[in-house]
C-alpha cells in the first residue's frame, strides 16, 4: 500500500503537470465559469414564490438531476480523451519521450502521473458541482443515494475513459490518431451507459436494475479494465517498440497490410480510392495542386493504416446493431441512425482538418511551403478539399445502411424525399466539421489546441442546442417555436425534425418526427420552414464565410509570419 | 544581387535586428556570422520573404522583398535552419512536389530532378522515404529542393548545423561546387571555420547589429590592433624577454608558458622588426619569432567580445 501511495506522493510527472495545469489562472477561471453556468441553470429553474411553480412543471429536481448527470457524462466522455490522449503522444511529438523513458522513473509512475494529472482537473470540475446537486435534492423527487451513485459513475467514467485515452496515446505516435481512436472506443461505451440510464425511472424493477448496475457491476468491471489497461501500458513503456531508429516513423504500407486483421485498405479499389487514392508512379501532371496531391496521397497514410482501419472497423461494427434497431425494427427512428452517422463525423471530421495547417508548423515544413510560388489561397483550398474528401467518404460509408433501409422497407417508399434530406444533412455536417476544424487550424499554434477548440465549437453548435431544448422544455411559457429556433445550428435537431411516419398508425393525421421539434421557424423573415430546411439553408453560406475567415487568418498569421517559428 | 537597407525588426520591446545594411554582389559568397540569437535567422527570414520588417527594405535581384515577395521567391532558393520533411513521401515525390510548386512544367521536371539528385549524390536514395533519411541526407535533400528551380540566389541558414564531420565536409564541397556554378550565396553559420575557406566576404552580426562586413582580408586588416606574436626562446631568459616586451609601447599583453611567449601586438610591421632586433641585441636567444595568423574564430571572438561582456 505504501508503495502505491509513493506513486502519488513523490511523483515528479504528476507534480510537474499539476503545478503547470492547476496553478494557472485559466484553470480557476474555467472552474468558476463552469460552476457559475450550472448555478444559473439551477437558479432559473428554481420555483419562486408566486408563479414559479406554475412556470416550471413538476419533477424539477428530476429534470435538473438528469440534465446534470447527462451533461457531465457527456463532458467526461468528450473532455477526458482531449486531456489524456495527448499525454504520451505529446512527449513523442516534442521528442522528450525517450528522455522520460530513460529516466529512473518507473513506468507505473509515469502512467499514474500522466493519468492523474490529466484527470484531476476534470474530477475537480465534477465534484465542484456536487453542492449544486445537493441543493436540488432539497426540492424533493430524488434520493440522496441516487446523487451519490451518479457521482461515483461519473468519476469511474473519468478514470476509465482517461485510461483508455492514455492507452491509445501510448500506442500511436500522433495525438490526432490517439484522440480519434479513443473517441471511437469511448463512444459506444458512453452510448450504452446512457441507454441504460434512460430506462423508465418510475418502474421499480428498472430502478433496482440501475442500482444493481451502478453499485455491483460497473465498479468491478471498471477496476478490471483499469488493471488490464494498466498492465498493457506498463509493458509498452517498459519495452517501448516505438523509439530509436528502428521505430522511426517510416511505415511501409505493404508490409503493414500483410499483418492487418479485418478490413484491408486497397487504394486501387472503390470505395477506398475515394479517400486514399493510390500513390503516383510518375510525376504530377502540369496544373496539379501539389498540396492537394500531397495531402491525399501521402499524408493520410503517413502514420500507417492502423488508425484508419480501426476507425472503419469500429464504426461499421457499431452501425450493424444500430441499423437493425433504428432502421429496420423501428424505421420511424431513422433520425437516430442519422444522428449516429453525424456523431461519427463530429468525431472523425476534425481529425483530418484541425491539424492540417498546424502540423505544417509543428513539423517545420511551413517555411519550405511558404517560400514556393504557391499562393495562400491554393494552400488553404487544397487543405479544405483534402480534409473534406476524406471525412465525407468515411462518413458516407455509413450511409449505405440508410440506402438499404429505404430500398427494402416498403413503408419508407412514400417518403423517399426524406432520404435526400438525411443525406443532405450529413453532407452539410461534413462541410461544417471540416471548415470549422480548418479555421481553428489556421488560428492555433498547436494541433492539440486546434483539435480541442474544434471539438468544443462543434459541441456547442451541435449538442448544445439539444441540452438547451431539454432545459427549456421545463418552462411551460416558452413556445415550441421559440425552442426550435434555438436549435437551428444542430444537425441532430435537423435530423430529428424530419417527419417519419410510424408504421401502421393511420389514426395520426400528422407525421411524427423522431422526437424532434415539428415547429416551423422563419429564419428568412416571413418564410416559416421546418428545422431541417433552416439548417440546410443556414450552413452552406456560414461555411463559406468561415472558409473566407480561414483564408484571411492563414494569410495574416502565417503567410508572411516567419517570426512564428 | 542582395541589398539590405536599414532593416529593423522589433518583437514588442525586444529589438532583434537594429538598422542593418549590407550588400552582396553577383557571384559572391557571403558568410553571415554571429552567435546564437544574434539576428541572423531573422535577417535571413526577412530576405526569404517570410517576415515583415518593422522598417527598412530589402531587394533581391532588383525585386523588393517587401512589396513584391512573389518575384523574390522565384529567384531565391531558401533553406531554413530548422526544417522538417513530409511524412509518407519518397525522395523523388518530395522533389516533384517542390518542382511543381515552383511551376516547373512536366517536360522539364524529370530531367531536373535527375540532375539535382545526381549533383547532391542522392540518386541511390531516389525511392526511399524522406523521413527515413539520416540528418545529413535530409540536409542534402533540402539543398536539392532549393535547387530545383535553378535560382540565381541561394539563401542557406546554417546548412551544416548538426552534421557529422564527414557530412560537414561534403556540404562544404557542395557549396564550393555551387559557387563554381556562379550562384550568389548567402550562408549563415556560427561555426566560422566552415565559412573561411570559400566565402568571398563575411558579415559579423551580434545583438542585431552588424559589427563588420567586407572581404575576409579587409576585416582582418581592420583588426590590425589585435595581432598576436609567438616567440620561442632558448635558455632561461624568458623573464628577461617578458620584461623587455612589456616595456615596448606596441605590446599590450604578454603571456608566457614554458619557453614560449605569446604577445598581443598593436603596431605596424616596422615595429615588429624593431621588437625582434631589441630582443636579439639584449642577448636573448630567439629560437623563433612569428606572427600568428588570425583565424576567423579569433576575429569573431575579438569583434564580439566587447559587446558580450
Amino acid at each position: 500500500m505504501g508503495r502505491y501511495l509513493m506513486l502519488l506522493r513523490e511523483n515528479p510527472v504528476l507534480t510537474r503537470e499539476l503545478l503547470v495545469n492547476l496553478r494557472s489562472t485559466r484553470a480557476f477561471v474555467i472552474q468558476f465559469l463552469y460552476v457559475l453556468f450550472l448555478g444559473l441553470v439551477v437558479y432559473f429553474y428554481w420555483p419562486s414564490q408566486g408563479e414559479g411553480s406554475a412556470q416550471v412543471g413538476s419533477g424539477v429536481a428530476r429534470r435538473l438531476f438528469d440534465l446534470f448527470f447527462l451533461g457531465q457524462f457527456f463532458l467526461v466522455a468528450l473532455v477526458a480523451p482531449a486531456f489524456a490522449a495527448g499525454t504520451i503522444t505529446g512527449e513523442k511529438e516534442r521528442k522528450t519521450y525517450e528522455m522520460l523513458l530513460a529516466s529512473p522513473l518507473r513506468p507505473s509512475q509515469i502512467l499514474s502521473g500522466k493519468l492523474l494529472s490529466s484527470m484531476t482537473y476534470l474530477v475537480i470540475l465534477i465534484i465542484s458541482t456536487l453542492p449544486l446537486m445537493n441543493v436540488c435534492y432539497l426540492l424533493g423527487g430524488i434520493a440522496l443515494s441516487e446523487i451519490a451513485r451518479a457521482y461515483v459513475v461519473l468519476i469511474l467514467a473519468a478514470g476509465t475513459f482517461g485510461l483508455l485515452s492514455v492507452a491509445a496515446s501510448s500506442f500511436f505516435s500522433r495525438t490526432s490518431s490517439a484522440l480519434v481512436v479513443s473517441y471511437l472506443v469511448i463512444l459506444p461505451l458512453a452510448v450504452i451507459c446512457l441507454a441504460v440510464t434512460r430506462l423508465n425511472q418510475s418502474d421499480t424493477t428498472a430502478r433496482e436494475f440501475l442500482t444493481f448496475m451502478s453499485v455491483a457491476v460497473v465498479p468491478p468491471w471498471c477496476l478490471a479494465t483499469w488493471s488490464v489497461l494498466g498492465i498493457l501500458i506498463n509493458r509498452r513503456l517498459l519495452y517501448p517498440p516505438d523509439v530509436g531508429s528502428e521505430g522511426r516513423e517510416v511505415v511501409d504500407e505493404e508490409e503493414e497490410l500483410k499483418y492487418a486483421i479485418g478490413v484491408v485498405i486497397d487504394r486501387d479499389l472503390f470505395p477506398d480510392k475515394l479517400f486514399a487514392p493510390a500513390k503516383r508512379t510518375d510525376l504530377m501532371p502540369d496544373g496539379t495542386n501539389p498540396v492537394l496531391e500531397k495531402e491525399l496521397r501521402s499524408e493520410i497514410f503517413s502514420q500507417g493504416t492502423l488508425m484508419l482501419r480501426l476507425v472503419i472497423q469500429v464504426s461499421m461494427l457499431l452501425s450493424i446493431p444500430l441499423m437493425a434497431v433504428l432502421l429496420f425494427l423501428k424505421s420511424e427512428l431513422a433520425g437516430y441512425y442519422v444522428a449516429y452517422v453525424l456523431t461519427f463525423n463530429l468525431l472523425v471530421g476534425p481529425v483530418f482538418s484541425a491539424g492540417s495547417i498546424t502540423q505544417e508548423r509543428e513539423r517545420n515544413t511551413l517555411s519550405l511551403l511558404l517560400t514556393t510560388l504557391l499562393r495562400p489561397g491554393q494552400i488553404v483550398r487544397a487543405k479544405l478539399v483534402a480534409a473534406l474528401r476524406v471525412s465525407t467518404v468515411l462518413t458516407f460509408l455509413l450511409t449505405e445502411q440508410i440506402l438499404l433501409a429505404y430500398i427494402m422497407l416498403q413503408e419508407l417508399w412514400d417518403r423517399l424525399w426524406t432520404l435526400l434530406v438525411f443525406l443532405l444533412i450529413i453532407l452539410v455536417t461534413c462541410l461544417a466539421t471540416t471548415t470549422i476544424g480548418l479555421l481553428w487550424s489556421a488560428l492555433s499554434r498547436k494541433t492539440s489546441t486546434a483539435m480541442v477548440m474544434t471539438y468544443l465549437t462543434l459541441l456547442l453548435l451541435f449538442a448544445g442546442p439539444l441540452g438547451l431544448r431539454f432545459y427549456l422544455q421545463g418552462f411551460s411559457s416558452v413556445s415550441d417555436q421559440k425552442i426550435a429556433a434555438w436549435t437551428l445550428t444542430s444537425p441532430y435537431s435537423a435530423a430529428f425534425s424530419v417527419p417519419m411516419e410510424p408504421p401502421r398508425s393511420e389514426t395520426r393525421t400528422r407525421p411524427r418526427s423522431t422526437g424532434g421539434s415539428v415547429a416551423e421557424v422563419a429564419l428568412i423573415p416571413g418564410v416559416p420552414l421546418p428545422v431541417w430546411a433552416n439548417f440546410l439553408i443556414l450552413y452552406p453560406p456560414a461555411c463559406l464565410i468561415l472558409y473566407g475567415g480561414t483564408h484571411v487568418a492563414f494569410r495574416r498569421r502565417w503567410w508572411r509570419a516567419g517570426e512564428a517559428t | 544581387m542582395i541589398e539590405v537597407t536599414h532593416f529593423t525588426k522589433h518583437y514588442g520591446e525586444f529589438v532583434a535586428v537594429d538598422d542593418l545594411s549590407f550588400e552582396i554582389g553577383k557571384g559572391e559568397v557571403f558568410g553571415f556570422i554571429g552567435p546564437n540569437g544574434a539576428g541572423k535567422s531573422t535577417t535571413i527570414r526577412f530576405l526569404a520573404t517570410l517576415l515583415r520588417p518593422t522598417s527598412g527594405e530589402g531587394r533581391v535581384a532588383g525585386h523588393s522583398v517587401v512589396s513584391d515577395p512573389m518575384a523574390v521567391r522565384r529567384v531565391i532558393g531558401f533553406m531554413p535552419d530548422d526544417f522538417g520533411v513530409y511524412d509518407g513521401m519518397k525522395v523523388w515525390e518530395f522533389l516533384d512536389f517542390f518542382a511543381i510548386a515552383y511551376e516547373i512544367p512536366y517536360r522539364h521536371r524529370k530531367q531536373i530532378i535527375g540532375e539535382v539528385l545526381e549533383l547532391l549524390d542522392l540518386t541511390h536514395k531516389r525511392d526511399d522515404y524522406v523521413n527515413g533519411l539520416s540528418k545529413g541526407m535530409k540536409q542534402r535533400l533540402c539543398l536539392a529542393k532549393t535547387l530545383v528551380h535553378d535560382p540565381p540566389v541561394l539563401i542557406l541558414d546554417e546548412p551544416a548545423s548538426g552534421l557529422d564531420p564527414r557530412a560537414r565536409l561534403e556540404m562544404k564541397a557542395l557549396l564550393n561546387e555551387l559557387r563554381g556554378m556562379g550562384k550568389t550565396i548567402l550562408v549563415s553559420s556560427h561555426i566560422l571555420s566552415e565559412l573561411a575557406d570559400f566565402c568571398t566576404s563575411i558579415g559579423i552580426i551580434e545583438r542585431g547589429k552588424l559589427l563588420a562586413a567586407g572581404s575576409i582580408q579587409s576585416i582582418q586588416r581592420q583588426l590590425r590592433a589585435h595581432r598576436v606574436i609567438k616567440i620561442q626562446i632558448l635558455g632561461d631568459s624568458t623573464t628577461q624577454a617578458t620584461t623587455i616586451l612589456e616595456a615596448d609601447p606596441a605590446i599590450n599583453r604578454v603571456d608566457s608558458f614554458d619557453h614560449t611567449l605569446t604577445a598581443e601586438f598593436s603596431g605596424e610591421d616596422q615595429d615588429m622588426a624593431r621588437l625582434l632586433s631589441t630582443l636579439i641585441s639584449s642577448g636573448i636567444s630567439v629560437h623563433s619569432f612569428s606572427e600568428e595568423p588570425l583565424s576567423l574564430e579569433e576575429t569573431f571572438m575579438i569583434i564580439t567580445k566587447g559587446i558580450v561582456n
